[in-house]
Formats: structure tokens, sequence, C-alpha cells
């Protein structure tokens, strides 16, 4: 028996990597890790209720707060349930802007992903390249929105700024850079074997699994499964632009990384195509503040996977019961199947694999139950520590 | 909205076939789109069945709502990426208990956590119902998103157990 000799690590709730909380119990017999027992909750801010207590024009701005990489998903997901219970159908200008304003953040959230990855594996220049140019995509975000990061374009009717002309030219000349940018972190990935090292057949998802614990987004088209909302359930404007949807079979974290790099410019071209076929017109309609008896399910394809709402309103200006799952719950199980049977160093690449979004600071406690000795790392001492683990092997 | 939703009632006449006057209510407001409820007694058949014969094999999630003397949880389930039905089922307020769906679907493990935590509905079955969204010494008897407990009497409560 080997459970004399396993021990428990709690990784969390302040996380090594990222800046939200969130703990899994690892249980760990010498390097490999047996077991993992999650548990979320606490950034729990109570959002569901109060969206109940304030009107649909508030929770406009609630709903965006909800993520901070993904505000534009959670608003799209949030106007489209909204004008489907009131019968408004938005101009189609309005629905080619916020497909583009979705797909640049896509490239936005694949950007800070490859970033975030290569700093796991310890390769600190790839990260700081790819955050360099994560900052041509954040100003194209501004020149449009405003804004870097809560982009504020939806509302219920349409967006709320249009592109002109001027802005076009400054797009075109961005995604250039992203796309050439995007091709050579590719070729990086595929050819220097320090990435291929840390990440091929590391945090196997087989697709029966990926299924089965309902694994979404690019975490499930990385085992083979080809789903994708745009495509299946399209909204905006997704019916009306050709675009592939990336899968890859490896079910591995380098499985992982290769789908975004493939979507970003496959999103590219998505843009391109919308800019040149962008409709005349308005941008919003007038509707009522006062939302019909009613209730739907509205599903959008954030960067990070399927995004679901449920909306249930009841006639007045607010709604009687808001749902949200955003996709990191999602994958939260399938997540803990990758880990079990890995090792301790290899933890913090593949929870990094599916693209979290819970908050964390650098902190990690390590406890032995045998002898109840307690110490603590922090994040970073936990990177180098795989980092200097790995040559061993 | 002129797309065709064949498929979609054609999936509800099955329903209705199977388990006949128990569909209480169905819609299918938009293609892609289907709401059923159904009676609680045959809920455990109608899952299964969805599950096992009809490729309903992705739950997408599970919500929780409160709808007076009972609370309705609705089962988000999806075919091949495309189809999102709906299947709704209310149960007593005073002793909300459904059969599990962990053993059909694994990936509905959190979701029926989450709506043990937030409503109080017990699902028969489940390994592990601990809390996964409410802190530990959570007051076990508040359930914050029954309409009865408002922001404010909830803030009261806490406070009130001298946990701050």
């Amino acid at each position: 028996m080997m459970s004399y000799r396993t021990i428990r690590i709690p990784f969390g709730p302040q996380h090594p990597f990222h800046i939200e909380p969130e703990c899994f119990m690892f249980e760990v017999d010498g390097e490999r890790v047996v077991g993992v027992k999650p548990r979320i909750g606490y950034v729990h801010r109570g959002i569901e209720k109060a969206i109940e207590d304030r009107t649909f024009i508030q929770n406009l701005y609630l709903i965006e707060r909800i993520c901070g990489i993904c505000s534009h998903a959670h608003t799209t997901c949030y106007t489209q349930a909204i004008e489907e219970i009131l019968g408004a159908e938005i101009p189609p200008r309005a629905r080619f802007i916020r497909t583009i304003i979705a797909e640049l953040e896509r490239i936005h959230n694949h950007y800070l992903w490859l970033g975030l990855a290569a700093h796991e594996i310890g390769f600190e220049t790839f990260f700081m390249y790819s955050w360099r140019d994560r900052e041509i995509v954040m100003d194209l975000l501004e020149l449009v929105s405003g804004n870097r990061v809560h982009y504020a374009m939806n509302t219920i009717g349409g967006v709320r700024r249009d592109i002109i002309p001027e802005m076009v030219k400054k797009i075109r000349k961005g995604l250039d850079a992203l796309e050439e940018r995007m091709k050579y972190y590719k070729k990086i990935a595929m050819t220097e074997p320090t990435i291929s090292k840390r990440m091929t057949g590391i945090g196997i998802l087989k697709p029966k699994d990926a299924l089965a614990l309902c694994a979404v987004g690019p975490t499930l088209r990385a085992s083979g499964i080809k789903r994708d909302v745009r495509a299946d359930d399209p909204y905006i404007a997704y019916d009306e632009i050709p675009f592939n949807v990336i899968t890859y079979d490896g079910c591995d974290v380098m499985s992982r990384l290769f789908v975004r790099c493939d979507e970003t410019l496959e999103s590219v071209n998505i843009i391109r195509y919308a800019i040149n076929h962008l409709p005349t017109g308005m941008i919003r309609v007038r509707v009522p503040r006062r939302v019909p008896e009613g209730e739907t399910v509205s599903r959008v394809e954030a960067p990070r996977g399927e995004l679901i709402h449920y909306v249930k309103t009841n006639g007045t200006t607010k709604p009687e019961r808001y749902k949200v799952r955003s996709p990191t719950l999602g994958n939260i199980p399938s997540l803990c199947k990758m880990l079990v049977g890995g090792y301790i160093a290899d933890i913090p690449i593949v929870v990094a694999g599916i693209d979290p979004c819970f908050s964390c600071t650098d902190r990690q406690a390590f406890v032995n139950v045998s002898n109840g000795k307690k110490w603590i790392w922090s994040g970073e001492e936990l990177r180098r520590y795989a980092v200097k683990w790995y040559p061993k092997e | 909205m002129t797309e065709e939703t064949t498929e979609e009632n054609e999936i509800v006449r099955k329903m209705k076939h199977l388990i006949g006057k128990n569909v209480l209510e169905s819609e299918v407001p938009r293609p892609r789109r289907i709401f059923i409820l159904v009676n609680e007694k045959v809920f455990g058949k109608t899952i299964r069945y969805l599950t096992k014969k009809m490729g309903f094999t992705h739950v997408s999630t599970i919500t929780g709502v409160d709808v007076g003397k009972e609370i309705e949880v609705i089962y988000h389930l999806n075919r091949g990426g495309k189809i999102e039905l709906s299947l709704k089922v209310r149960v007593a307020k005073d002793k909300p208990v459904l059969p599990t769906i962990t053993d059909l679907i694994p990936g509905a493990t959190l979701y029926e956590r989450e709506v043990h935590d937030l409503l109080g509905v017990s699902f028969e079955g489940h390994r592990d119902l601990s809390p996964i969204i409410l802190p530990e010494g959570w007051p076990p008897d508040v359930y914050p998103l029954r309409k009865e407990w408002t922001i404010e009497k909830v803030q009261k409560r806490i406070i009130k157990g001298g946990k701050q």
C-alpha cells in the first residue's frame, strides 16, 4: 500500500502563478500526483444575486466586470440574451463590430496565455516578447473602444462606438504585425526543444475523458474534438464569416498551445474579412427599459471556451434570475484528470494549460503529513524548483 | 429567425412519446433551443433517455431558480455542441432532493455542488457535496440564491453569527 507515503499539498488558495485564488489539494506519492481535490469560491462575489437587484442597464456594467480578459464575451452573451427576449434585431453593422472586438479580445487572450505558458516553463525571453507584442492588440482595442481592458463596447441594442475609416488602416497594420509575430512564435514552439520537452505528452486528456468531463474551448479542441460555439451555434456575425475550427489531436499541453496559435491566425482572418465586408448603417437601435416576461439561454465562444448565460425575466426593469457559467468552471474536472499521474514539477504548466481564470497571490504551503513539518514556497520558488528538477530526468 | 426547427420539434415529440403527460411544458423558442419542464417523478428516466439514447452527453451547466414554494432545477444539456436542451424539474422547497446525474455525466459534479451550495438542493448519490463556493463555516440554513434571503438579510445573519 502506498497510502502511508502519500503527502497532501495544498496548492493555493494563494496561487503561485495567477493573480487569483483557488485551491487544489494534491495527494502526492514522491514526485507523482495521485489525487486532486479542487476548491473554488475564494473570489465569489455574489454577482448573480447582485444582478437580480439592478436594472438591465446597470447590469451591463456589472457583467462587464465578471472577467477582465473576457469582458466583451460576457457582455455579448448578456446583450444578445436580453435582445432575444425583447425581440430586438440589432443592426448588421453592430453585429460586425461586436465580432471584430470579440476576435481582437481572443487574440489578446491568446497572446497573454502564450506569455504565461512560457513563463511557467521558465522561458522568460518568449514571455517578454509575446507580452511586448500583446501591446499591439491592446493598442488596437484602445483605438476602437477607448479602453485597454473593459472595452464597454456593447449595449443593449447594439454597440456604443463606431469603427471609422481612419481606424481601419491602423487595424490592418496591427493585424499584419500580429499575424507575422504569431507565425514566428508557432515556428519557435515547433522547433525549440525546451518547449517541446516541457509540453509534449504532459497533461494528457483523452478525447473520451474530455467529452465525459464536459471540457470546453481550446482544451477540448486540443483533444481532437471539433466543437466551437461560433460554428455550431452561430451568434452575432459568425454565420456570415467563413473560418476554420482548429483542432489538434495530441491531447497534451503542446496541442493546447498549437490550437491557440492557429486560432489567433484564424481570428486575424476573421477580422480582416469583417472589416472588408463591414455593412453600412446604424450601430444601435433604441430598446425599451422594461423587458417582458421570458427566459433564454445564451451561448458565446469566449477565448477560453463555451460561455453560457441563462436569464429569466419577469416583466420589470430587473431580471428575476441570472446565471453565469464561465469556461474555467467547465474545465476544472478535466484539469483534475490531467494532473493525476503527472509530476509536481508539471503542475504549473498543466494548470496554466487550460488558461484558468481565477485569481492568486505568490505563495504555497507544503505539509509533510507524517511529521507535520510545514514550509512555504513562493510561486517563484516552485517555478525554479520545476526548472531545476527537469534536467535530472 | 427563419431557420428550421424540425429537429428540435422531433426531440420534443419523442419526449412526449416517452413520458406522455409528464411533459408539463415544452417550448422551442428558436433554432437550437429547447425548454422542457417534466414531472419530478419521471426525472431519472428522462435524463437517462436523453443521455443514453438521444446523445445529450454534454452538460453546459445546472441552474437553480427559486419559483416560490418550489425550486426549479434546470439542466442545460447539449448535443454535439449545437442543440441546447434545458430540462427543467421542480422540487419542493422544504425537502429538495434529486438523484445525481454524475453517474451519467461525470462533468456535472461541480455544477451539482454549486446548486447545492446556493439553493440547498441535495443530490442523492453524489460522492461529495462539500462546499465549493461558499466559505467554511457558512450557516447551513442560509441559501443565498433563494428569494427569501435578501442581500440585507444575509448580511445581518452573517454579522450576527459572530463570524466577522
